[in-house]
């Protein structure tokens, strides 16, 4: 049988100085008709380049070496870039879902116009017929009231409405290829679910083919029949999905199983990173390019050429020189990691921490920012980002704040920190009240709280060396005496975090993400602070990187004792770090609890959602799960529903519900739940 | 806790921010003759007395108007001056008068900027109002009746020129320092409770100054150019010192039988002009380090 896209030997290069990087290095896969093909890998890995260098979407400074892309029984390379032949196909045959919705629709036209371009263009329709298409449409991406709302413009829409749209508009021309580029990766968990269980249903009624682009191995068991795997350029091991999620061969598929939580696992599991950095593309060895982070090369991998993908089993592909045909290769593979990395797999047993005394307390915090119009910033109505907050953090614990984003969790982490100013409440940190306490006074308590930011980019001064921007909390708190003492201490944290003192030097900018987290958390603890907040704090890392700050995270909370606030949007991880959880929907907590009473026997409808909207990176599990899609999505805080802020999306909610706010009533172990209807 | 002590060693190759800067500054040729042709301007005008062939305020009127010869290479004036050795003198109005009024600028003006963009709020609206309200104006009538009113001279060309030059400097400033008070490093500064002082001196000012260095030097071919034209009004420099507007000016007259006289002159102008915009265009490529990673 043919294939409907067969890619043989592609080679895509950069050019860069006078340095050649090697974005996709010999790369073969195909895709069958009606199939969902996964391609897995980190940032930087080629697996976006790969997929645009069959339709020549490529930047100027890239070229295609050498590669046959063929579709449909014709070789893509062989048109010209804007030839008549490549426009046809390109938005006609081939359909591509950008990442970022917010940019990928021109905001001067209305969605209707810019999916009837596509069909005037490609399928000779009139006006009437295109406009006609685009409700049909837009109706079967289930966007509501389609007639009204194909005259909207962009900016009327949400961010998952959007990313409906782009759906369409890549589905206008009945493609036979889907291209989606992570379509999903900058959207909230339960409107991925909805837009994967959307494409998903597009395929099976269709019989359209879709290459998922993604690093998220959780939606990749959920959703893909066969995966490609691919690391610095190439691909390492491909394969049917329970033969890479069962039987994963190549070290580096295994490893990136290890190192990602998951939302089953046991709670003393200790993530596997894989340590290291990926190869730096201009200058990859002529071995394996995973030799250096590989816990199992032998002598032979130092001096062998890069091996080829070998079959092993029916259809799965291996590139690798070790002798993985035995069966029990997963089992030696967790033995000898563990022995070779010195680290035990376990963490200690878990314990709660609720006998140590509360360090933080939160009461009716109330966050509001005033929403303005016109030329006198007349205020018109409060934003009421935070509304009526409540909980406890107690010392040496993990709280873990989750939530969709916009419901608020960064806004409360900011006002305890008081970055922003709270409008009402009570923060009482150590036993003194914080929320109203003036900038001067907040000096000696900021000492003991400190913040790990987001993005590690953006965080951290690019002007400065790392030794100023560790020192600088040292120096302004007027923690240190002397010169040498300043030295010395710089040197012990960058220890800490595992940085090389000899660094010290250098600007942020030399430094990987993960390093440069790692900078941002010996800057968090310079002051020796024994609360930190967490603020999405890895949710910008790659996901073998993630595991390395988890873990280091980890062994300083141990070592420390620090306590923490963990504020992230990934449930999976949240359970892995967090003792005790809060959920949080539309400025208010909806249910808080330890974590094994909330993941095990969560109550509130919104968490029950959030949980089955999760994938889990293990296809026989994604099986047996029943997959709820949660309907609607967050409304803005401008306009709240009235009564229980969840009740025009929940599943059980009656008009009881749509009068009368719930309080968040709590459970003799701590479990509290805002919702009547438990 | 082994795993904290171990360190991760494969950092990016090192290779100095300097080093990255330099290489991309002199990427191209034409950036290389501008660079060259400003530092002959600089060394021309410190060393002129031991440069020039003659005193350029030495009048003979015997000699006066005299095609380019062996003696006078690029001939003498009305005054029976050298043409070549009060060009090599002009060179210093024209530099002080550029480096003084964009300094004085940049100075007042970035300064304003940024106090408006980092307090904002009352300060901010006065502020920008008033540039707003300078701005307005424009800048050569700015400058003529500034100019008028100072009574010419070398000092009253560079403060008209450096007042019309404020308000752009604030702007520009004012843009930065707000866009980059919203960066999270500046944050985190706020958080660990940073002197303001601190704060706009260590993190706020060296992330703004790029934009303002590159203004700086386009802004000083504007005024040289600006005062050669002010010389060319006769609100320049006093007679008889030498600048290379009224000097254009001075040779107007016998344009059609010494067109050396005022081309000459001229010719500095459109050069050194010229050349600072070429560097100005290079700096901001350089100074970017966005732009410079990818070179």
């Amino acid at each position: 049988m043919s294939h409907l896209l067969e890619v043989k030997n592609l080679k895509t290069y950069f050019k860069l100085n006078d340095q050649t990087v090697k974005a996709v290095d010999d790369v073969s896969y195909h895709v069958n008709e009606g199939e969902i093909v996964a391609i897995v890998g980190e940032s930087g890995s080629g697996k976006s380049v790969t997929q645009y260098s069959g339709i020549k979407l490529i930047p100027q400074s890239a070229e295609i070496v050498s590669g046959e892309v063929i579709f449909e029984g014709s070789d893509l390379l062989k048109y010209k870039e804007n030839s008549e032949e490549m426009r046809k196909v390109r938005g006609g045959k081939i359909g591509v879902i950008f990442q970022e919705p917010m940019t990928s629709l021109n905001p001067v036209l209305t969605v209707g116009e810019q999916i009837m371009e596509s069909v005037m263009l490609h399928k000779q329709f009139s006006r009437k017929r295109a406009k006609e298409r685009a409700v049909e449409l837009l109706n079967m991406v289930g966007i509501p009231d389609a007639q009204e709302r194909v005259n909207h413009f962009p900016y009327q829409f949400s961010g998952g409405m959007r990313q409906r749209i782009m759906i369409a508009m890549a589905m206008s021309c009945d493609p036979k290829l889907l291209i989606a580029d992570e379509a999903t990766t900058a959207l909230d968990v339960t409107t991925q679910a909805q837009l994967l269980e959307l494409l998903k249903d597009i395929v099976k009624r269709t019989n359209t083919s879709i290459i998922l682009v993604t690093h998220n191995l959780g939606i990749v068991a959920r959703y893909a029949d066969r995966i490609y795997v691919m690391y610095a350029g190439r691909i390492v091991e491909s394969g049917e999905n329970k033969d890479i999620f069962i039987k994963p061969k190549h070290p580096y598929t295994i490893g990136l199983l290890n190192s990602v939580p998951r939302l089953d696992d046991p709670k003393d599991r200790k993530l596997i990173p894989i340590e290291g950095l990926p190869p730096d593309l201009a200058n990859k060895p002529k071995t394996c390019s995973f030799l250096d982070r590989c816990p199992f090369k032998m002598e032979a991998c130092e001096y062998s050429p890069a091996p080829q993908l070998v079959e092993v089993d029916k259809g799965h592909y291996v590139s690798c020189y070790a002798d993985i045909k035995g069966n029990d290769w997963n089992l030696k593979f967790e033995e000898e990691f563990a022995s070779a990395s010195e680290q035990v797999i376990m963490k200690k047993e878990w314990k709660s921490k609720e006998n140590n005394g509360v360090i933080l307390e939160v009461q009716n915090l109330k966050t509001y920012f005033p929403f303005t119009k016109g030329i006198f910033n007349r205020k018109i109505a409060d934003i009421k980002a935070v509304d009526d907050v409540s909980f406890k953090v107690y010392k040496g614990e993990t709280l873990g704040l989750v939530g969709e984003s916009g419901c608020g969790k960064t806004t409360v982490a900011r006002s305890i920190i008081r970055m922003y100013e709270p409008t009402d409440g009570k923060i009482i940190f150590n036993g003194t009240d914080i929320a109203k306490m003036s900038k001067r006074n907040l000096k000696n308590i900021r000492k003991n709280m400190s913040l790990v930011f987001q993005d590690p980019s953006s965080s951290l001064d690019p002007r400065q060396k790392v030794f100023n921007i560790i020192g600088e909390p040292l120096i302004i708190n007027k923690l240190v005496d002397s010169k040498k003492e300043l030295h010395e201490r710089v040197e012990e944290l960058m220890r800490l975090v595992g940085l090389d003192p000899n660094l010290k030097d250098r600007v942020p900018h030399e430094f990987s993400g993960g390093q440069r987290q790692r900078i941002g958390i010996a800057r968090a603890l310079a002051s020796n602070p024994s609360f930190i907040v967490c603020d999405e704090a890895i949710s910008a890392l790659d996901v073998s990187i993630q595991a390395q700050i988890i873990n280091l995270l980890e062994e300083l909370q141990e070592k420390l004792g620090l306590t923490y606030l963990f504020i992230a949007h990934d449930l999976s991880v949240v359970r892995h770090i967090a003792d005790r959880v809060a959920v949080m929907y539309l400025g208010k907590i909806v249910e808080i609890g330890d974590w094994k009473s909330l993941y095990d026997n969560p109550k509130h409808p919104y968490t029950k959602a959030l949980l089955d909207a999760v994938p889990i990176p293990d296809p026989l599990i994604e099986e047996q799960r029943e997959h709820k899609v949660l309907k609607g999505e967050v409304p803005s805080l401008l306009s709240r529903p009235k009564g229980c802020v969840f009740s025009n999306r929940c599943p059980i909610a009656t008009d009881e519900c749509r009068e009368m706010d719930p309080p968040l009533s709590v459970e003799e172990n701590g479990h509290g739940v805002a919702c009547i209807k438990v | 806790m082994e795993a904290t002590q171990k360190v991760e060693i494969n950092v990016p190759r090192r290779k100095s921010e300097f080093q990255k800067f330099i290489k991309v500054l002199l990427a191209r040729k034409v950036v290389v003759i501008s660079l060259s042709i400003l530092f002959l301007l600089v060394v021309v005008a410190i060393f002129a007395p031991w440069i020039a062939p003659y005193n350029p305020y030495t009048q003979n009127i015997a000699n006066s108007l005299q095609p380019p010869s062996k003696e006078h290479i690029l001939g003498t004036d009305q005054l029976g001056r050298d043409v070549l050795s009060r060009i090599i003198y002009g060179s210093r109005a024209s530099l002080i008068v550029g480096f003084s009024s964009v300094a004085l600028a940049g100075v007042i003006g970035s300064t304003l900027g940024l106090v408006a963009g980092y307090f904002g709020g009352i300060l901010d609206s006065i502020i920008m109002r008033f540039m707003d309200a300078l701005l307005a104006i424009p800048p050569i009538v700015l400058a003529l009746s500034l100019g008028a009113a100072l009574g010419g001279g070398l000092v009253g060309v560079v403060v008209a020129l450096g007042v019309a030059l404020i308000p752009t400097y604030a702007r520009l400033m004012r843009g930065q320092v707000m866009a980059v008070r919203e960066m999270d490093y500046i944050k985190a500064g706020e958080i660990s409770g940073i002197s303001n002082l601190r704060n706009i001196l260590v993190h706020v000012m060296p992330n703004c100054i790029s934009p303002i260095i590159v203004l700086a030097t386009l802004n000083l071919g504007i005024a040289i150019l600006a005062e050669a034209g002010l010389s060319f009004l006769g609100l320049g420099v006093n007679p008889p010192q030498a600048a290379w507007g009224s000097m254009v000016n001075d040779g107007y007259q016998y344009l059609s039988r010494l067109p050396g006289l005022s081309f000459a002159p001229g010719l500095c102008i459109v050069l050194v002009v010229m050349a600072f915009n070429i560097v100005g265009d290079a700096l901001r490529d350089a100074l970017d380090p966005k732009l410079r990673g990818s070179l």
